[in-house]
This record gives structure tokens, sequence and C-alpha cells, in this order.
């Protein structure tokens, strides 16, 4: 199969996996659309169908145009301004998992980089600016700091990354809620908030029409770029996607497997943190988390979309931010609760990661392109024996 | 004395009533993890097992049928998973992500349609539907109850809680004095040395995954009728998660994990106690998760040292013989 074919069959496959989760996703409205009370089993489905067809619209049209037609630039914004947080834990994820270190810490340390970050715009006396970046980079480095706890057992005792970063996920959850509650929180409000960041820690806004679309996206697309080439141009990101393709082979050409284990995780951890700074300075003016943010979940997501490639990340992420502003609408206005997201997101995860998932038919590519193939070949030979 | 406060009858009671969904799941991801499956969606089927097995209960009246559909959801599930990693090759790890991801939101959205309860817009839950009628029934032993301390931690549990510690020692009688016990070791050892004495390698999987779902169901069944009333988001809160980790502590052995799984459950009652005594309930809360952490360390430590002497040992052997 040339590259053609195969990004041809990639699409097709995708799409695919999208239409099976629609069509899922549609049943699931229907089901859970309230027919009028007493009416007869042919007006209740088709309300019921009306219903369906009118939350539908939300979900895949809403997020881009208005009802009169014209592109909304609102939601658009708002989407935008959603996928910063997402387009870090994506690539987080990319990073690790392509190491094949199933670190599923990214939840975990996208709230410890929020709120270092915060602690940092709160307390840290430094210039406008400098202060945000300052922040930004403490909360990086602290989350790379958490995460070589699973990634040195991992690498040096072979303790699963996986268990461990599940596990710190609630430890730094509920260190977070304590330190919260106990030292840092401004008593002089009724809910549990920290004291507000300075204002020169603020991450300035692109738009200023409430979205919270910040520069934040602008560094969030350069580190997009900056992880692809690091991943493909420089010698460690080399020897990342090494050893996730084959460890023993990786190992016994000499490349040193703890130390690029540890690497990637750390890697993992410094753009989760750097995500979860971003959106508490560029959304938020106090610390106020009290649950994890699910940032990390959806950034796995993103990873699987986007196969693993930095590259297609911003892609992902557009797309989950775009389905997750549609059931955010659809709920507001017919009632369908949000969380359908989850199942959606769950299915199409599930069939873009299937790897067998439509074998047949690249099967068939396959066969059909390599007697074309041998045909053509064919041909000119027994010319050239005449 | 501190110490006497803490260790009462009634605290020990409460360590098995802690220990026993995590148990459930432990053996769960033991079944699993002898066939070769990482099951880490054991917390996503529990919620999900959580929320219609507390349905069913409220419906048919009777927790034994909440009982049997959370059992018959844990097994349709983990069979879904199966066929979306065996039949497509989905990795194990990604499908158990997305069943967690419907366990957590995906549960509250079924729970929001199901019951129309949208009080707020994230307090969805069937605690109202759950009587103590329809608790599963805790048991006295009869002769059991009358010993003095002993009586009064070992008696008066759930019904489930004794199917727990039971489950542990059929499980144990599954995998190593059955047919089909040997068949789910061997394909974990060796799926293809398995399949070329003609076990079919493909089914074995689909049955200990099935079992592992199951175990994960009753674990469910637990969490939302008896151990809380009802179903409640994220009520399930890692123990999923923490059963891979005494699976792993426990070397993947059923009493081992059941130990492991004890140790989880006594951090837990331990810091449930300390809380009640006046510590911030926020830094106990993480103790059995620093627990897991901890002891899959010292785990993997002991048997790092234990294959070493085993090396040396033997290199001394050699030495010797020649």
């Amino acid at each position: 199969m040339n590259k053609r074919q195969s990004l041809l069959f990639s699409l097709i496959r995708g799409g695919a996996a999208i239409f099976i989760a629609l069509l899922v996703t549609t049943f699931l409205i229907f089901i859970s659309a309230d027919a009028p009370d007493g009416a007869s089993f042919g007006a209740a489905v088709s309300a019921k169908l009306s219903l369906t067809g009118g939350a539908l619209r939300q979900l895949l049209i809403g997020p881009a145009f208005r009802a009169n037609g014209s592109i909304s630039v609102k939601n658009l914004s708002d989407i935008l301004a959603s996928m910063i947080p997402i387009i870090f834990t994506g690539l987080a994820t990319c990073v690790m998992f392509s190491a094949n270190q199933f670190n599923l810490g990214a939840e975990g340390g996208v709230m410890l980089g929020a709120f270092t970050g915060a602690l940092a715009a709160i307390y840290l006396d430094l210039p406008a600016g400098l202060l945000a970046v300052v922040c930004v980079l403490i909360a990086a480095a602290s989350v790379g700091v958490m995460m070589l706890i699973p990634a040195v057992l991992k690498a040096r005792l072979g303790v699963s990354e996986m268990v461990n970063s599940l596990m710190l996920n609630y430890v730094v959850m509920y260190l977070i809620k304590y330190l919260l509650n106990t030292y840092l929180a401004d008593k002089s409000k009724g809910q549990i908030q920290s004291y507000p960041f300075r204002a020169g820690a603020a991450i300035p806004q692109l738009v200023d029409n409430g979205s919270k679309l910040s520069w934040g996206f602008v560094v969030a697309l350069a580190f997009v770029v900056i992880t692809a080439l690091f991943m493909y141009r420089t010698r460690w990101g080399y020897a990342i996607r090494m050893i996730g393709i084959n460890q023993d082979f990786a190992m016994y050409s000499g490349m040193k497997v703890g130390g690029i284990v540890i690497l990637s995780q750390v890697l993992g951890g410094v753009l989760a943190g750097m995500g979860g700074s971003i959106e508490m300075l560029g959304r938020y003016t106090t610390f106020s988390w009290g649950a994890l943010p699910g940032y990390g979940w959806t950034g796995i997501t993103v990873a699987i979309l986007a196969g693993n490639n930095p590259a297609f990340v911003p892609l992902a992420a557009f797309f989950m931010a775009y389905l997750n502003k549609g059931c955010n609408l659809m709920s507001t206005y017919s009632g369908v609760p949000a969380q359908l997201i989850d199942i959606i997101q769950a299915l199409i995860f599930l069939f873009f990661a299937a790897e067998q998932f439509l074998s047949r038919y690249r099967q068939k590519l396959v066969v059909r392109n390599t007697q074309a193939e041998l045909a053509a070949k064919a041909t000119p030979a027994e010319g050239s024996v005449k | 004395m501190l110490l006497e406060r803490i260790f009462t009858t009634d605290f020990f009671f409460s360590v098995l009533r802690i220990t026993a969904p995590i148990l459930f799941a432990t053996l769960g991801a033991v079944i699993g993890e002898k066939a070769g499956i990482s099951n880490i969606g054991l917390e996503g089927i529990m919620m999900i097992s959580a929320l219609f097995g507390s349905l069913t209960a409220y419906w048919s009246g009777s927790w034994a049928m909440g009982v049997l559909l959370a059992l018959l959801i844990g097994i349709l599930v983990s069979l879904l998973m199966g066929f979306f990693s065996f039949n497509l090759k989905t990795d194990i790890i990604l499908t158990g992500v997305a069943v967690n991801m419907i366990g957590s939101g995906g549960t509250l959205f079924l729970v929001k349609v199901i019951t129309q309860l949208t009080e707020g817009s994230a307090m969805a839950s069937t605690t109202s539907l759950i009587t103590k009628s329809l608790q599963t029934p805790s048991v006295n032993i009869p002769l059991l109850k009358d010993i003095p301390v002993l009586g009064g931690i070992l008696s008066g549990h759930s019904v489930l809680t004794y199917l727990a510690f039971l489950l542990v020692f059929f499980t144990w009688v599954m995998l190593y004095r059955t047919p089909l016990g040997l068949n789910i070791r061997s394909v974990g050892e060796n799926p293809n040395a398995a399949a070329s004495v003609g076990v079919s390698v493909l089914r074995i999987r689909y049955i200990a995954i099935g079992f592992s779902g199951a175990m994960a169901g009753l674990g469910g069944a637990y969490m939302s009728m008896y151990y809380a009333m009802g179903w409640s988001q994220d009520m399930v809160a890692g123990r999923g998660f923490i059963a891979l980790a005494a699976q792993a502590m426990g070397a993947g052995e059923p009493f081992g994990a059941m130990l492991a799984a004890l140790v989880f459950g006594l951090a837990q009652a331990l810091g449930i106690k300390v809380s009640s005594l006046g510590a911030d309930s926020n830094l106990v809360s993480p103790i059995p998760y620093l627990v897991t952490i901890l002891g899959l360390v010292i785990f993997a430590l002991v048997a790092r040292s234990r294959t070493q002497r085993r090396h040396s040992a033997a290199a001394l052997a050699s030495a010797a013989g020649k």
C-alpha cells in the first residue's frame, strides 16, 4: 500500500469510527428525549424524533453556527480556549505513550501544575510578564518532579507506572485540597478559594469577548511544533520512540532504557504542568479547584486520535473541544445531560485504537493494489520478450 | 489510651467491611492477570454495575435481583472489553481507560436519563432509592457470634462480605485444581504454547475476562447496596485501581492478594477512624493510595533481593561444582 492509500485508509477508518460513535449517540439521545405524556405511540415517536433532531443539531452544528446560519465567533473562540489544556495533556500523553509508558498521571499533573503555578502567582513578587513565565516554569518543574516518582520506580524497580500514576492522582488531589482548605484559603470568601493572583501573573487575552482565549493558545501551538520536532528530529525523541517500538532491541543496541523511560515521563509531566498553570493563569484569578479537572483523560483521547503524533494533536484537540461544546449546548437547550460526551469519547476512542477495525477492508485494498502492481509489471515485461 | 480507642472490635469489623469491595476487584485482577490480561477497567465496571444493581434492586424490590444484575452487567461489560481487545486488537489498557470514562461520566448521564433526577447539575444519584430493606442482608453466624471478641469482628457481616472471602478460596480452586484454571494459567504464561497443544486461546481469554468482570460486578453491587445506600458519582473512588496494586503485591496469587487487600482495608479503616477522632479528612483520605505506592515499592524490593539471592546462590553452587 502506498502512502496516499494508507492515508486514505486512515481517513476512512477514522470517519467510520466517528460515524459509529454518532450513531450510538443518536440512539442514546433518542432514548433520553422526553415524549409528551399520554401521546399515542406514533405521536410519541415522532415527537422524540424531532427532539433528537434538534439535539443533534445543537451537538454537531451548534458550536460553529448560530440559529440564523451565521458563524458564531463566540462559540468558536470558546472552543479554541478550551483546547489549551487538552493540547498540553494530549502532547504529554503522546510523549509518554510513544515510549510505551502507560502513565496516566497527566490528570493529577494538570491539577498540581495549576496549583503550584497559582501559588507562584500569589506569593512571588516579580515584574509583570516575567512573573507569568516564572509561574509556568515553576509549575512545569514541579510536575516534572512529581513524575519522577512513577518514572524512577518503573525504571529501577519495574513497578507499574500505570498503577502508581493513578494513585498519585488521588494523593495530589487530596494534598492540594488539604493545603488549600487549611493554609491558603481566603477566609473572607464564602467558597473555598485562594487569595487572588497578582495582576502581573495573568496571561493576556487574545480576544476580549469573555471566552478566556489567552495567549496560552499560541504557546500551546508553539509547543506542538516543539514537541513534534523533539520527537522526530532529535536523538532523544528517536530513543523515546524506539523503546516504545521494541524495548529489548533498544537495550541491545546500546540505549540506556532506564534513562529514557524516566525522560519520557518527566517530559510528559513538564507538559502537563505547563498546561495546568497556563489554564489556571489564563482563565481564573483565584485557585478554587476542588476535584481533578478531567483534562488528563481527555488528553489520552486526544493522543489516541492523533495516533501519538504531536503534529495531529491540535486537530484532535479541536475535535474533542468542539464535541464538548456541542454537548454543553445540547444539555442547555435540549435537556440531554452533558455527560453524554464521556460515552461519545469512549466510543470514538475504542474504535480509533482498534488495530483490527476494518482490517478486512484494508486487506482487500492491499490485495487489489498488489495485483494492479503485478499486472503493471507483467505488461512491459511481456512486451520486451517480443 | 489512643490505641485502645482506635483498635476496637468495631474497628476490625470495619476493616473487613472496607476490604470486601477491594477484595472482589482484586480477585478480578488476579484472574485477569493469570490469563495475561491487565484489566484496568475494573474501576469502571464497578461503577456501572453499582448503578444498575441499585436500580434493579429498586425496580424489582429485591436485593438478590440487584446483585444478580450487577454480576451480569459486570460480565457483559468485560466481554465487550474482550471483543475490542481480542477481536479488534485495541490495547487492553486503552479499552480499560474507555470503560473507566463510561464509568465516571457515562454513568452520570445514564442515571440522569433513567431516573430523571436532575437536582442541581451533578447531584443525580440513586441514594434515595435504596432503603434498608433493599440492602444486602447481614448474617449472624450461629456459634461464632457468641465468642467474645472474635464474634464481634467476624459475625454480622453482609452476605457479600462472606462471599468475597469465600471466593478467594474458590478462585484458588478454579485456578489450580480445574482444567479451566490450568488453561487460563497456560494462556497467560505462553499463549503460543497453549495454542500449540490445542487450547483455544481466544475462548480462554474471554472466559478469564468474563470472570474478572463478574468479580468487579459483585464489587459494584457491594458498593451501592451495602457499603453505601445507593449509587452516587465517583463512589468507587479508585478501588478498582487499588485492586490492581493488591494483585501485584500478592504476586498474582489469590491468598497473597487477599492479604494485600486486607492491608489496604486496614489503611482505609485507620484513616476513617483517625479522621473521626478529629484529623483533617483531606489529610487522611490519601493514606490508602500512599500505602498502595509504598506497598508496591516494598514488594518490588523484596522480589528483587530474593532473585538476587537466588542468582548468587546458583552461582556459588555452580562454582562449588567445578
